[in-house]
């Protein structure tokens, strides 16, 4: 990314209170391409983010991100602000990706090796992100906790894997997952209870296994 | 032990800060005078602590641009692509006449779908191309469908299912299908790719039975992937 693009992305963050993200959607809808475009940009990290977390796989994941904004720009014009637009967005993420997930199951069972956890590629890079200082040890036990994580995750249930991601990755409410997700409240906690507690299980028996 | 289950059960909510002050004070005393339960506490604390810290997942390319592409396809308009790619910042605005026609034209495209299916070809929505599915290659059978491309042309409807009452019941609803139209016509699968499963049942088998003129390349006919977003709700036509 470069320098000017992050200071922009600094700069709507900042100033992202509902009249910008208004006006955005407003421009966009009058078939403002350059609003389109600010908007995929403002979005696309965590669309990508979200959806590989979802799907366990970045292939898939990029694909999945690009459907995703193809499907808001088709949709735009009925978004009725009655949510943000961010969680209009997760819901579009959440929704394709449970969706792609099955279909991809159905149509490509016959292929050998499942996707389950990231590439030693992706592995790698991700240790890469840490701090400059650290030795090679630490880095190496940074690349086993992302693997760790993304293949825990990817052992829960699509629906539990969803809540968990968007309470404790993305930082939404109880009450706007349940409105994300179009279920009841209630329904958000005890899912995120069983999630939290399934993930829990999933990394202490990893340990233990070593 | 009834003790410890409760305690456990509201761990979840305790974390959140949700439980009214005298459960939590519970729960807290729990913690602290069970060895059991204060493990379990701190070992979901760090589960749920290494999965929000854990690095954000970073596409290699730009996805702007791919999406821009993709516009461009469904658009046949050149505008948007150019304005999704990566210079678009430093760009002034090149065809801002194009803009709002390709937006339109994906409108109209949707009406056309709803409401005058019997003559018009399918409009697909969607053209994807068939490397970004990964090893195996489109061959044009059932199982491996091949999607519409300059070499392929698009499946026509010989009869339209009748969903216009299905519609009504999507309401606001919108749905995106993709139909793999078989070599003799037939609808050998239909998908859900995006939508509300619950609703979308009926109008999928609907789809189901619609037959068609097969799509074909080099004569041939093939089986060949149409992605359509179904919708009943008018959209807004941009103001121009
Ligand atoms: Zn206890």
């Amino acid at each position: 990314m470069a320098a000017g693009e992050f200071a922009l992305r600094s700069a709507e963050a900042l100033a992202g209170g509902a009249s910008l993200e208004h006006g955005l959607v407003e421009q966009c809808r009058r078939g403002d391409a350059q609003a389109f475009a600010r908007l995929v940009a403002l979005h696309e990290g965590m669309v990508f983010n979200l959806a590989a977390r979802l799907l366990g796989d970045p292939e898939e994941a990029r694909d999945a991100a690009q459907e995703v904004f193809l499907q808001v720009y088709r949709t735009l014009g009925r978004f009725e602000g009655r949510s943000t637009l961010k969680t209009w967005i997760y819901r579009i993420v959440v929704n394709h990706c449970r969706n792609r997930q099955r279909w991809w199951r159905r149509r490509r069972k016959d292929r050998s090796c499942p996707i389950d956890a990231l590439t030693p590629a992706d592995e790698a890079r991700l240790a890469e992100h840490g701090p400059r200082a650290e030795g090679p040890e630490e880095r190496l036990e940074r690349r086993e906790r992302a693997r760790a994580v993304q293949s825990a995750l990817l052992q829960l249930s699509f629906e539990h894997r969803a809540v968990l991601l968007l309470r404790e990755v993305e930082g939404l409410s109880c009450e706007e997952i349940a409105g994300t997700l179009s279920i009841a409240e209630g329904t958000v906690k005890s899912r995120l209870s069983r999630a939290r507690d399934a993930l829990r299980g999933s990394l202490a028996g990893r340990q233990e296994l070593q | 032990m009834i003790a410890c289950m409760r305690a456990r059960r509201q761990l979840s909510a305790y974390m959140d800060g949700n439980l009214e002050a005298r459960p939590a004070r519970r729960v807290a005393l729990h913690l602290d005078a069970c060895p059991a339960c204060g493990a379990r506490w701190r070992s979901l604390r760090s589960a749920v602590a290494m999965l929000a810290e854990a690095p954000r997942l970073e596409c290699r390319d730009l996805i702007s641009t791919r999406v821009g592409d993709r516009l461009e396809v469904e658009t046949r308009s050149a505008g948007l692509a150019l304005i999704l790619r990566p210079t678009w910042k430093a760009r002034p605005l090149i065809f801002p006449s194009l803009i709002p026609a390709a937006a339109v034209l994906v409108v109209v495209l949707g009406l056309a779908f709803v409401l005058d299916r019997d003559h018009d070809p399918l409009p697909a929505v969607v053209t994807r191309g068939a490397e970004s599915w990964g090893p195996t290659a489109a061959s044009g059978t059932e199982s491996n469908p091949l999607f519409l491309s300059a070499e392929v042309s698009a499946p026509r409807v010989r009869t339209a299912a009748p969903i216009n009452d299905l519609l009504a019941a999507l309401g606001e609803e919108s749905l995106f299908v993709e139909t793999v139209v078989a070599r003799d016509g037939s609808v050998s699968t239909v998908t859900l790719l995006g939508g509300d499963s619950l609703q979308a049942g009926p109008l999928l088998e609907a789809l189901r039975h619609e037959r068609f003129e097969p799509g074909r390349r080099h004569g041939r006919p093939v089986a060949v992937s149409l992605y359509r977003l179904i919708s009943r709700t008018d959209v807004h036509a941009p103001v121009t």
